[in-house]
């Protein structure tokens, strides 16, 4: 059975436990232990790096140092925590002048880091550690060739030159494991393109404009549902389309999924386990679809 | 005060080492879905008032905080310039300066207390327990904050706390 | 062993110099060195009465060794040793040393000291011609032939000059066609007249000499003495330059050429189709085609991934002339030849690893080169402009600039013919068909050539958009089949989302992928971006570091035909002044392995400026060094890289370079300590020399000494230098990045680096060694540092190595 420390970051358990719920429950489903460290703090996402370089490099740093001591790979569920953990592990291994100056900072609680751990996220381990092949066995309740408008936020795939997760301008990873569920992966213009959703609190009327765009292309393309990777994706999109509607009054309903709750279902997860209230689009449209 | 270059001084720090190789193609506003929306930020913009040695106008402005991080700009920029990081590099300067947006000032707080950007009520702990999740782990707030001390954050956001704009 | 008696001859420049030297305590001092024979002063001794007394001095039997201290040895030496050759005396028993720049002019606020230096030079210059050795001169077959790999208009042009000129020339090409990439142009910037036509011939009797030719009709093929060779590659290279014997292979044509009347009868008749690359697969073409009947030869050929051969033969049936043979077989050719001209070209950089521009997934974005297929009205559309996508008419065009061209992450040179080439598609579509809607993005445009500028303005006059700002993204909209360019203008600052059916990317030009397999083959030097490397930008753009050998055309870097063309009659000039004697005339002024030291370490065969060492085997087993003397250019980079001193130049041996360092040290004659400057021949020397025509000032402490090249120091000499008495030893060499012989400045800097650091081992100041890098025109760096280097000894404690 293979474990990986599990970083929850801060989002996902302050505002979306549904998602928490559904990688837990899925992850087991398919064999992946998850081990809960002691002391893991913020992965020092872009609002942390805005401040200050230095210290987020240092507490990314600290959080891997964790996952080093207790020799395991760090799986994160949040896209903008693997960013920010692999982007670190990438330029501290890469960079050794770098290095020796966060291991200094580091040494003032007696952590150094060695970059002998991956990081990586769990689209990874189903690829790598469960195999489509085995997902596809395991899927008991298949999508129905559901519409989703798969997507995955910007963190996953950018900047690719110290992710190599997967092609920056054609990735296909995410697509597959959403069609091993049994569902279509469809085309809808700017698929790629960000959610806008780290302006919420500074620049709220843009974010909205640029998460309206986003629900429009995936809605004029037919999607049935927008599958996310990232806490700050889900709310901008799912609680956007209530600001969407008293803002621009227009209303779209159009349902607002995590991966890894499409996974959970499809492996047979009972709905009612799954925390699924958190929406505020409500999904029952999908649920149905599926067969719940 | 300093007396190097505008240019010079995001150039020595971390992120910013790449901006001279800016050529003002205009990839990166082109890429960003940020400028399509909005004409209030501009990233080509950005980097060719800094490198004009625009100082006031870049790190007081508001076009910095603009940008969201999604890194299509430096993904897709032919010179490898990091335009992404040097905003990020900006931010620093200002926040240096006492100039940091309320939104970041929250944070920052929320971080020297709890070590999480975003605290986690007394209410959500209950209700893990009914969702079936195990209970927080906690977080070494003391290490945290002794890291803050090594790299001087907690100077820097005392600073800037009193000189806010 | 024949007596060694050495002659000194001082001029003294019209009586200028004995102002300010003692000429007669030079010329006692000189009487007095063992070996000197005869001394003599005039006022000068190059030419007139005073070289004459030098020529009578041989003839009488009192000289065979010259020493002359003569204005501008560099000029001076070569009438010198011209006049001393004739009267029977190996030239090379001349040294030519310089009194004026050297010491008088540089030294002149104090002529004392100034003498004794006359004196220490003088000294240095008879101890070395005294151990000169006979350098011999050798001469080297060159076969009067030319091969040129490449038939674009630079090949095409390069091969027919020289078969006029009278030389074998072999032309091979890779593809069954002549005429590279202007056959597929279609027009030519800023002419807008044909692409494919080369220099009109002189010599055929039939063919009207005109300023230009279309290359089917200007005679070429018929030249007596030019032999094509199509569908052909170099395949090894052997022998030296003179006389190399090259092996080319021929693929087969599966046409004989000569009874091909090209009536299309086969092409009509074959039953398979494939996609057509010449014309960027806008079309498809038959297993047996032909491209264009504009170039040569104009004769069909088969395809022989796509044809069945023997299971179909329908073509065979046809021939109205039994020219389709499908058993021939590939042939090697060997030739024999003096020279070898590369003229291989470049071709478009794919830009299907750009992927937001989708050019691999959307058949409406296209390159420049499929648009002037597209535009050409024997082309694959009938010059009709549509969308390749389902063949609709165009109305709007968008041009994307620098596509993989300045992006560091590609290519991050400027491929210098985009803007004019897409300029040239945006006029031509204005002027056919006005009501096409033509936008042009750009990051500049770059319009430096003659008459470029006016292309420009028509361009805007046509009304052709520009838009100043480099696309981001090409997005295809299923809906309307369009596509749509998103791209910042930067000048009004808006976000543009163009609409186009029709989008043209400007790629990068880039070297043929099998430009590397060739660079190996040849032992080319090929630049970090895959072009071939010439000797020198500035003055020999169209040689290589490998005499015999010249590049020309596209192939050294992207350019338009004014430019290849202006290469291509370089190249050949080169080529025939290489070969036109029919002989290499040589003084093996050359590096020589001692093999009983040679350790064969390969440093210098790797090292080797000039690729002229290889390694043997001998007898025993072992392998020993060898030097080509007929590539070596006698630099000495060699001898500075041995580790064990196996290797020297015959013209200036261990012995030699000792002996003068110990005679410029010996006399000193003023206060100060003395300091070494070791020279390259070239800037360093030259260098020197500038300080003194300039009148500098500098102290007469300082002694020069002159070698090939700075590469041929070695830790040892530094040392000598300073157990000799040298206080201080300055190095000075050409600039790192233009050693005329390449890699010799940086060697020398290694070299300094490493004695720096032995100095220090043995409780000497590494400041007390110093090495520069200077041109002709900085002299007074040279006195600065002189000074500089004065002043530091003299605050330093003297220093005696043991």
């Amino acid at each position: 059975m293979k474990s990986y420390a599990l970083f929850l970051g801060c989002t996902i358990p302050a505002r979306q436990p549904n998602y928490e719920i559904s990688a837990r429950k899925s992850l087991e489903k398919l064999g992946i232990e998850l081990v809960d460290l002691d002391n893991m703090t913020c992965c020092a996402p872009p609002p942390l790096r805005s401040i200050d370089l230095k210290t987020s490099l240092a507490l990314a740093a600290y959080n891997i140092c964790l996952a080093e001591e207790a020799d395991l790979d760090i799986v994160t569920l949040c896209t903008g925590c693997f960013e920010s953990l692999a982007m670190t592990n990438s330029l501290l291994r890469d960079n050794m002048k770098l290095r020796e100056e966060i291991n200094g900072i580091l040494s003032a609680v007696g952590k150094e880091f060695k970059g002998v751990k991956e990081v990586k996220h769990y689209l990874q381990v189903l690829v790598n550690d469960v195999g489509l092949t085995r997902l596809k066995r395991e899927v008991l309740k298949p999508l129905d060739n559901l519409k989703v408008a798969a997507f995955s936020g910007c963190h996953l795939i950018r900047p690719s030159k110290y992710l190599k997760f997967d092609d920056p301008e054609r990735p296909r990873i995410y697509d597959s494991l959403i069609e091993v569920l049994g569902a279509k992966s469809i085309w809808y213009r700017n698929k790629l393109r960000c959610c806008g959703g780290l302006l919420r609190g500074y620049a709220d009327d843009i974010a909205l404009a640029i998460a309206r765009d986003k629900i429009v292309n995936a809605v004029s393309a037919g999607a049935e549902c927008i599958a996310t990777l990232c806490p700050f994706c889900f709310l901008t999109l799912d609680l956007g389309q209530m600001l969407i509607k008293s803002t621009y009054k227009e209303e779209y309903n159009l349902p607002i999924i995590h991966y890894a709750e499409l996974l959970s279902l499809s492996l047979g997860v009972d709905p009612k386990e799954l925390a699924l209230e958190i929406h505020k689009i409500k999904i029952d449209k999908v649920l149905e679809k599926i067969g719940w | 005060m300093s007396t190097i270059r505008f240019m010079e001084e995001i150039r020595r720090r971390h992120g910013g080492e790449t901006i001279a190789l800016c050529y003002q193609c205009g990839t990166c506003t082109g890429s960003c879905p940020v400028s399509k929306t909005s004409d209030r930020y501009n990233p080509r913009e950005i980097i060719r008032l800094a490198l004009l040695d625009n100082r006031q106008e870049v790190l007081y402005g508001d076009a910095i905080w603009l940008c969201a991080s999604c890194y299509n700009c430096q993904e897709r920029c032919p010179q490898g310039v990091e335009i992404a990081e040097i905003i990020f590099t900006l931010r620093n300067l200002a926040i240096r300066e006492g100039k940091i947006p309320k939104l970041y000032e929250e944070f920052a707080n929320n971080l020297v207390a709890s070590g999480r950007l975003a605290p986690i009520s007394k209410f959500l702990e209950k209700k893990r327990a009914e969702y079936g999740l195990p209970p927080m782990k906690p977080v070494d707030i003391e290490a945290v904050n002794k890291i803050f001390s090594a790299t001087g954050f907690l100077e820097l956001f005392s600073r800037s706390k009193g000189e806010k704009s | 062993m024949e007596e060694i008696k050495v002659g000194v001859f001082l001029s003294d420049c019209g009586g200028q110099l004995s102002k300010i030297l003692d000429f007669n305590a030079i010329t006692s001092f000189v009487k007095s060195i063992p070996g000197v024979t005869f001394v003599a002063q005039a006022n000068e001794f190059w030419r007139g009465d005073g070289l004459k007394i030098i020529l009578e001095a041989i003839e009488s039997r009192q000289v065979n060794r010259i020493v002359v201290a003569e204005s501008i040895p560099k000029v001076s030496e070569v009438a010198i040793a011209k006049a001393v050759e004739e009267a029977g005396l190996n030239p090379h028993f001349v040294e030519v040393i310089d009194l004026k720049d050297h010491c008088a002019w540089p030294h002149r606020d104090s002529p004392l000291e100034a003498t004794e230096k006359a004196k220490a030079m003088l000294l240095a210059a008879i101890e070395k011609v005294k151990l000169m050795e006979p350098i011999e001169r050798a001469e080297y077959p060159a076969v009067k032939s030319v091969l040129v790999i490449g038939g674009g208009i630079a090949g095409m042009q390069a091969a027919e000059d020289l078969a006029e000129m009278g030389f074998q020339v072999y032309l091979i090409e890779k593809e069954p066609f002549l005429g590279g990439l202007a056959a597929r142009a279609n027009r030519f910037f800023p002419t807008d007249d044909c692409a494919i036509c080369i220099q009109s011939p002189s010599s055929l009797k039939t063919v009207a000499n005109t300023s230009r030719k279309c290359v089917y009709r200007s005679g070429i093929s018929e030249l007596p003495n030019l032999k094509i060779y199509t569908s052909s590659k170099v395949v090894k290279v052997e022998g030296a330059p003179g006389n190399y014997r090259v092996a080319i292979e021929q693929r087969p044509r599966y046409v004989e050429i000569e009874k091909c009347i090209a009536c299309n009868l086969c092409s009509n008749t074959c039953p398979v189709e494939v996609p057509d690359e010449y014309n960027a697969k806008l079309k498809t073409r038959k297993a047996i085609y032909i491209t264009t009947p504009l170039v040569y030869p104009p004769a069909y050929v088969i395809d022989e991934k796509a044809c069945k051969f023997h299971e179909c033969a329908k073509c065979v049936e046809v021939c109205p002339t039994k020219a389709i043979e499908l058993d021939q077989k590939p042939k090697q050719v060997i030739l024999n030849v003096g020279s070898i001209i590369v003229a291989t070209g470049f071709k478009e950089f794919d830009p299907s690893v750009i992927k937001e521009y989708h050019y691999d997934e959307y058949p409406d974005v296209i390159t420049n080169l499929e648009f002037a297929r597209m535009i050409d009205s024997f082309g694959p559309t009938n010059g009709a402009i549509i969308k390749p996508s389902n063949r609709e008419p165009v109305k709007h065009i968008v041009f994307v600039q620098c596509v993989g061209s300045r992006d560091r992450r590609w290519n991050p040179y400027c491929s210098s013919i985009c803007c004019m080439i897409s300029l040239k598609h945006a006029i031509f579509v204005k002027e056919t068909n006005p009501e096409i809607d033509v936008t042009i993005c750009y990051i500049d445009i770059r319009t430096t050539g003659r008459e470029h500028e006016y292309y420009y303005e028509r361009a805007r006059e046509l009304g052709v958009k520009f838009v100043k700002g480099r696309p981001a993204e090409i997005i295809h909209d299923p809906a309307t089949n369009k596509l749509i360019v998103e791209v910042e203008d930067e000048i009004l600052k808006k976000f543009l989302e163009l609409e186009a059916d029709l989008v043209v990317l400007a790629t990068a030009m880039v070297p043929p992928e099998d430009a590397k397999e060739l660079a190996n083959i040849l032992g080319l030097e090929i630049d970090s971006d895959g072009f071939f490397k010439e000797y020198n930008a500035k003055l020999r753009p169209t040689e290589t570091m490998h005499r015999g050998i010249y590049i020309c055309g596209g192939a050294t870097f992207p350019k338009d035909a004014p430019t290849a063309s202006l290469h291509a009659h370089s190249a050949a000039i080169k080529a025939a002044k290489f070969l036109m004697n029919g002989k290499i005339v040589k003084d093996l002024k050359v590096a020589v392995v001692n093999e009983d030291y040679c350790g064969d370490c390969e440093f210098c065969p790797v090292t080797c400026p000039y690729n002229a060492i290889s390694l043997v085997p001998k007898d025993n087993g072992r392998l020993v060094a060898k030097v080509s003397d007929l590539l070596c250019e006698g630099c000495g980079v060699c001898v500075g890289t041995c580790p064990v001193g196996a290797i020297e130049l015959k013209h200036l041996k261990n012995n030699q370079i000792l002996a003068q360092i110990r005679a410029l040290l010996s006399i000193n004659g003023s206060s100060k300590p003395l300091v070494l400057a070791i020279c390259c021949s070239e800037c360093g020397h030259a260098a020197v020399d500038s300080s003194g025509m300039a009148m500098m000032s500098y102290p007469a402490n300082v002694r020069v000494l002159r070698v090939p090249c700075a590469g041929i120091i070695q830790v040892q000499h530094i040392l000598e230098a300073f157990r000799a008495g040298a206080q201080g030893v300055m190095i000075v060499g050409c600039k790192p990045d233009g050693c005329h012989h390449g890699v010799g400045a940086q060697k020398a800097q290694r070299k300094v680096e490493l004695a720096k650091r032995l100095l220090s081992e043995y409780g000497v100041e590494p400041e007390r060694l110093e090495m520069l890098n200077l041109l002709f025109i900085e002299g007074d760096k040279f006195a600065e540092a002189a000074k500089k280097m004065t002043e530091l000894v003299e605050s330093l404690e003297f220093i005696k190595l043991p």
